[in-house]
């Protein structure tokens, strides 16, 4: 039986910060995939936009929230009316997502030390986020680790180093355990805000909810370039940088300051995989008496 | 309209320089978004809450400075840090031209750019600072693309337009940004033979031109500042392919600062969309009162500061 997949739509959120780095990578991702990759994925006919408008997410069956001001991108968002229809689209549709820096703030279930008055997170991660972990510009810093979710590309196997670019990035503090509703714990924490609960819209995207977090990267702290360039004292033996939790991914790092598309190659696999979920599913739901 | 930026930063070269890639990474994370001018905490919270994706800390806005005259300097280390204390986004703060003192200042500060400005008065009547051995990146503005590319190959991982700053008046930001345009498209229709002249002419380094001529832009952000006043002077220089926007007297020499804040941002973001432009444009209050360009006598305007 040959599976028919659909024409797959990534968004990204254009409201602010570097969009456009990952328009690029995806469209050299999709390059890739279709020169390399397996005979399913290569059907698949990729469109990317960016998103400012409600009817822009809409057409979107991915996302990827880029590095910026996560401050600014969320009162844009408020201001824009996309915040309640991107916490539609992370917690209730349960669409792949994914956050780099910014992103993975926003994607955060809780954050602290946000702006005097807090922000508003669209959430979907079980974590809580520290953010500017490393500190200011001048700890800002690159290095170059093995990670375990890249793909390969027409010149880069998915053995070789990644180098993480690190600008003021953010880190996971802590796995919070999985709440039905609000991180009330969390809420009741000093400095810390709480992402609003949301229920999955179906049977479906409420199994992406039972889904447990998993750690995908860490960052030894003894990595000298991050040693290099730290002017405090960091604490613990390894920071969290990657996390996943069902359809929602973070990074505190930016691969859209990079030329190397292997983790977008990766995503958009993982993405053509959740747009044929949906389909088998809808196609069994509506079969259902 | 923004042309797109290669994520190589157009010289992959400079990359292993002192954190090139970090250093220009910052300013990428700034796109899209407005970079406005505080003088003091209070107004940074006002910038942070209409979604600045920085400020500018400064001790007088460039309207304050050409009314009162005397000399420009760097600002008091201790408000800025007040400033830095205060909001969680990037905070950066002006140095003279040539001054590298002021700047080994605010690096120790660790404010998160350094805006080696024309704003203030210069230090150095030759040379501008040498930017690569700092781990603060700079940004510079500039006239045209001989300008921009001089800053760019002594370190400045971030460009803006001069403008003519504190006037109000958009004029001079979109002269700089169409000259940029122009001589970047003239370099574009060159053999490899005349664009030698040509970078002999413009006085820069030629693989930068060359490197220039292939992307179609400059091969770092380049945001738009000096007079900018309104959303529609906002959107306008988005339109005209700048990455950004910096407002400097136009917020808090208006009527209603937040709102007017609010309103710039709105348009940055959706600068290709005239109804939401239409919409943040009503009911703002006053604008800025501003000069004309045309009024101000030779030695009045701050854009001929730079060489």
């Amino acid at each position: 039986m040959t599976v028919v997949i659909p024409d797959v739509t990534v968004g990204v959120l254009a409201l602010q910060g570097a969009f456009s780095e990952h328009v690029q990578l995806l469209r050299s991702a999709s390059e890739s995939l279709a020169l390399k990759g397996a005979p399913a994925q290569s059907q698949v006919k990729w469109s990317f936009i960016e998103v400012r408008t409600p009817e822009e997410l809409a057409r979107c069956d991915g996302l990827i929230i880029p590095g910026g001001e996560s401050t600014a991108m969320s009162l844009v968002a408020a201001r824009s009316g996309l915040l309640e229809p991107l916490r539609d689209f992370v917690k209730v549709l349960r669409k792949p997502t994914w956050g780099t820096c910014a992103g993975l703030i926003l994607l955060a279930e809780s954050a602290n030390r946000t702006k005097k008055g807090g922000q508003d997170l669209i959430g979907g991660l079980d974590v809580r986020v520290n953010r500017n972990h490393f500190g200011r510009q001048v700890e800002s810093f690159q290095a170059n680790l093995q990670l375990s979710f890249l793909g390969d590309t027409v010149d880069k196997s998915a053995n070789e180093l990644y180098r993480c670019v690190f600008i003021r990035a953010p880190v996971v503090e802590k796995i919070l355990p999985h709440k039905d509703g609000v991180q009330t714990e969390e809420e009741s924490r000093e400095a810390t805000i709480v992402a609003p609960s949301k229920a999955p819209g179906d049977k479906l995207a409420e199994k992406e909810t039972t889904a447990a977090v998993e750690i995908m990267a860490t960052l030894p702290t003894q990595t000298p370039a991050l040693q290099a360039n730290q002017e405090h004292e960091h604490a613990g033996t390894e920071d969290i940088i990657a996390v996943r939790q069902g359809n929602v991914f973070g990074l505190s790092f930016h691969p859209e300051l990079t030329a190397d598309p292997r983790i977008h190659v990766w995503w958009l696999g993982e993405v053509s995989k959740a747009v044929e979920r949906r389909h088998q599913f809808e196609v069994v739901d509506r079969s259902a008496p | 309209m923004p042309t797109e930026l290669p994520t190589s930063n157009g010289h992959t070269a400079q990359d292993g320089e002192n954190n090139f890639a970090v250093k220009a990474g910052l300013a990428r994370m700034l796109k899209g978004g407005v970079i406005m001018d505080v003088v003091n905490a209070e107004q940074a919270r006002i910038a942070e809450e209409a979604g600045a994706s920085a400020v500018m800390a400064l001790e007088r806005v460039p309207a304050d400075i050409r009314a009162q005259g005397g000399v420009a300097r760097m600002s008091d280390p201790k408000m800025i840090k007040e400033i830095m204390e205060t909001v969680t986004i990037p905070v950066m703060a002006k140095a003279r031209i040539g001054h590298f003192v002021e700047c080994q200042i605010l690096e120790a500060l660790g404010v998160d750019y350094i805006d080696e400005s024309e704003v203030l008065t210069p230090a150095d009547a030759i040379h501008h600072v040498d930017k690569h051995p700092y781990k603060i990146p700079f940004v510079c503005g500039c006239r045209n693309l001989g300008e921009a590319l001089r800053r760019v190959s002594e370190g400045a991982a971030m460009i803006r337009t001069k403008g003519e700053a504190g006037t109000g008046d958009v004029i001079e930001a979109v002269r700089h940004m169409r000259q940029v345009n122009s001589d970047i498209q003239r370099a574009q229709a060159m053999s490899s033979t005349e664009l030698y002249t040509y970078a002999k002419e413009l006085g820069v380094d030629y693989n930068l031109l060359k490197e220039t001529a292939k992307l179609g832009r400059l091969p770092v952000v380049n945001f738009a500042a000096g007079g900018v006043a309104t959303p529609a002077d906002a959107a306008l220089m988005m339109q005209l392919g700048c990455d950004g926007v910096f407002v400097g007297s136009g917020i808090f020499k208006s009527g209603d600062a937040a709102k007017r804040a609010k309103a710039i941002v709105q348009a940055v973001t959706h600068y290709n969309d005239p109804k939401v432009l239409m919409e943040v444009s009503m009911d703002l209050g006053e604008a800025m009162v501003g000069i004309n360009c045309g009024d101000l006598g030779e030695k009045e305007k701050l854009a001929k500061r730079g060489w």
